[in-house]
């Protein structure tokens, strides 16, 4: 077959010419290794926010205490719902259970001469299933614990380890505040929350304990969070409890929400809402680095094609129609972009195995090799055809003449 | 075979319009070998890339085999050059870092049939012009004669209906010169049609026939043999 003889041709004006071919696949090579790493970290990324979305549970509902953005946990000092919203959301139809808590954030925590700060959350009995999280040794806090407002405490392991370091903490007294506590058991590992912040800071007492004898609120709550059966159920009892909500507290229709209800989905929302700046930008770059290396394989393939201007004319001399050259240069540009795609696509994962080591999340998968091929392509055809065109379209007579 | 009517070519840059060919007309017959003598810059080379269908004329007719050139369009030209004619080059121009044998194949990448026998054909045209045993070396590796006998057997690969050549001799010493001139006579013995376009008289003393060009013109012809 013609077609094969002449990428034969190609293929030995790319053996043969090496200093050129090294320049282009180098460029190629920086390109598509840039591509690769970042396709590589956006996918980790976005594989971390599905994991804390997990974590968060796809079908827990929160609400937060007081309106405006989402942000953190909302504390006592803005809490806002009663037990009655408590109630009336419990009996909506789809909900599995709802979960009070009350919130102080930054508490100073001391044990002997040390100390730390951490998360304090009030809780009930049902706060381990809500979350999926109860003790990985010793208790949790239990109903009877809430009755008899203990002074009882299950310690994260973060907050354990900075006041315990490896000494087993149960039994032991803390002092929360000024408020000695108990410590029943400790806290199973939890990873980070959605929105990034250390979840094993923390530290759980009873929610009766919490509202009247540490945090002084003993009318309303600063957070619950609610389970439903079946993930498909959450907008739908989203909507109910917002609705409840601005009945329960008597708001008019032009005013704001003074609670923030957050499912699975705006969270994913938020979290891709504050990536999205640096996920352009790195998407931008890129796109733009491959696109470098296509300008440098034109120039250099331009090059070429001034160089070896006689051997064009020889070839259209003994023969070859304007499609056979052109072929023969788009091939050898082709040959170049995969080349160097192939390489790049090896150093990009090996790089972005090198960012994984230093705790960047990174996704392997078949994606990058998809696009380094698809982008290589089309380098080699875009900034190819080019410098092919102008070979072809050299005036055979004259082109034969250069020396 | 070949022939020529009335062929005029001039170039135009900017303003100024240069007539090199002002009608030229003569023929080739099959099996003959012609020269056609002409001065430096006297349109040798304008003339010889008409005849090798790498140009148009600007007017006048060419007929090649039958073939009215003007009226084929690129790709048309290519298949003429690359079935029918076997080019010569002062320069040799051979590719570089390129085997002997390579080279000598180079017009068949081009061809619609690539013979099973390719490479055993080429090898003996190579012994034929005395380079059996340099099938593997580079240009670079030989000296100019033997580059001007590779592109010889390169000429004739595709078994051309003439071979064209330029100022042939015009790089060589007069030895590897009179080589490729017997070359030629063994070519033309053995019934092929050679036109050799030169400026040299004792190049053009081994042909049939001289045709003198002078002044974009046909000024004479003189029969030899």
């Amino acid at each position: 077959m013609k077609i094969f003889r002449i990428a034969g041709v190609s293929l030995s004006a790319v053996s043969k010419h090496k200093v050129r071919t090294l320049l282009i696949v180098l460029a190629i090579v920086v390109g598509i290794a840039t591509l690769t790493v970042i396709v590589a970290l956006t996918q980790g990324a976005n594989k971390t926010i599905l994991q804390r979305i997990n974590n968060f549970g796809p079908d827990a509902i929160m609400i937060h205490s007081g309106g405006g953005q989402m942000r953190g946990p909302s504390t006592v000092s803005e809490a806002n719902l009663t037990k009655k919203d408590i109630a009336d959301i419990e009996s909506i139809d789809g909900v599995k259970l709802v979960s009070p808590f009350q919130v102080s954030l930054d508490m100073p925590i001391k044990y002997g001469n040390k100390f730390t700060t951490s998360w304090v959350f009030g809780v009930e009995q049902n706060w381990q299933e809500a979350w999926r999280r109860g003790a990985s040794k010793g208790e949790f806090i239990s109903d009877s614990d809430n009755e008899q407002l203990s002074k009882v405490c299950v310690i994260g392991q973060t907050a354990a380890k900075d006041l315990f370091s490896d000494a087993n903490p149960i039994g032991e007294d803390i002092m929360i505040e000024n408020v000695s506590f108990k410590i029943v058991g400790i806290l199973k590992k939890a990873g980070q929350s959605p929105i990034g912040t250390d979840f094993d800071n923390l530290i759980l007492i009873p929610f009766t304990t919490a509202s009247r004898r540490l945090m002084n609120q003993p009318l309303y709550i600063s957070m619950a969070r609610t389970v439903v059966y079946r993930p498909s159920q959450v907008k739908n009892v989203a909507e109910k409890i917002k609705e409840i909500l601005r009945e329960n507290h008597h708001l008019a229709a032009t005013e704001e929400d003074d609670f923030k209800i957050s499912s699975p989905e705006e969270i994913t929302k938020m979290i891709k809402s504050t990536s999205q700046t640096l996920t352009l930008f790195l998407w931008l770059v890129g796109i733009i680095s491959p696109l470098v290396g296509g300008i440098v394989l034109m120039n250099i393939m331009l090059m070429a094609v001034s160089e070896r201007k006689s051997e064009i004319g020889l070839r259209r001399a003994v023969g070859a129609k304007k499609k056979h050259i052109v072929f023969q240069f788009l091939a050898e540009s082709l040959m170049l972009t995969f080349t160097g795609g192939f390489f790049g696509v090896v150093i990009g994962f090996a790089v972005a195995l090198i960012f994984s080591s230093f705790g960047k999340p990174i996704s392997i998968s078949w994606q990058p090799f998809a696009v380094a091929f698809i982008f290589s392509s089309l380098i080699g055809l875009f900034f190819g055809i080019y410098p092919a065109r102008k070979a072809a379209s050299l005036d055979p007579a004259s082109a034969l003449s250069q020396k | 075979m070949i022939e020529f009517n009335d062929i005029a070519k001039s170039f135009t840059s900017g303003a100024i319009k240069t007539e090199v060919l002002k009608g030229v007309s003569f023929k080739v017959d099959k099996g003959e070998f012609v020269s056609i003598m002409a001065p430096s810059g006297t349109g040798k080379t304008t003339l010889l890339n008409i005849l090798g269908c790498l140009m148009k004329a600007t007017s006048g007719s060419y007929l090649f085999e039958g073939h009215d050139i003007e009226t084929l369009n690129d790709d048309q030209l290519s298949e003429i050059r690359n079935k029918k004619i076997g080019f010569v080059f002062q320069t040799f121009n051979l590719l570089e870092k390129t085997s002997t044998l390579d080279n000598v194949l180079l017009p068949l990448v081009y061809s619609d049939i690539y013979p099973a026998d390719a490479s055993k054909k080429a090898t003996g045209l190579l012994e034929a012009v005395g380079l059996k045993e340099r099938i593997h070396y580079k240009p670079n590796e030989l000296s100019g004669g033997q580059q001007q006998r590779v592109a010889i057997a390169r000429a004739l690969i595709n078994d051309p209906a003439v071979i064209l050549a330029d100022e042939p001799t015009g790089n060589l010493d007069s030895g590897s010169a009179k080589e490729i001139m017997e070359i030629f006579g063994t070519l033309h013995k053995e019934g092929r049609t050679i036109i050799v376009v030169t400026h040299n008289i004792n190049v053009a003393r081994s042909s049939d026939r001289i045709i003198y060009l002078k002044d974009g013109k046909v000024e004479k012809e003189e029969v030899l043999k």
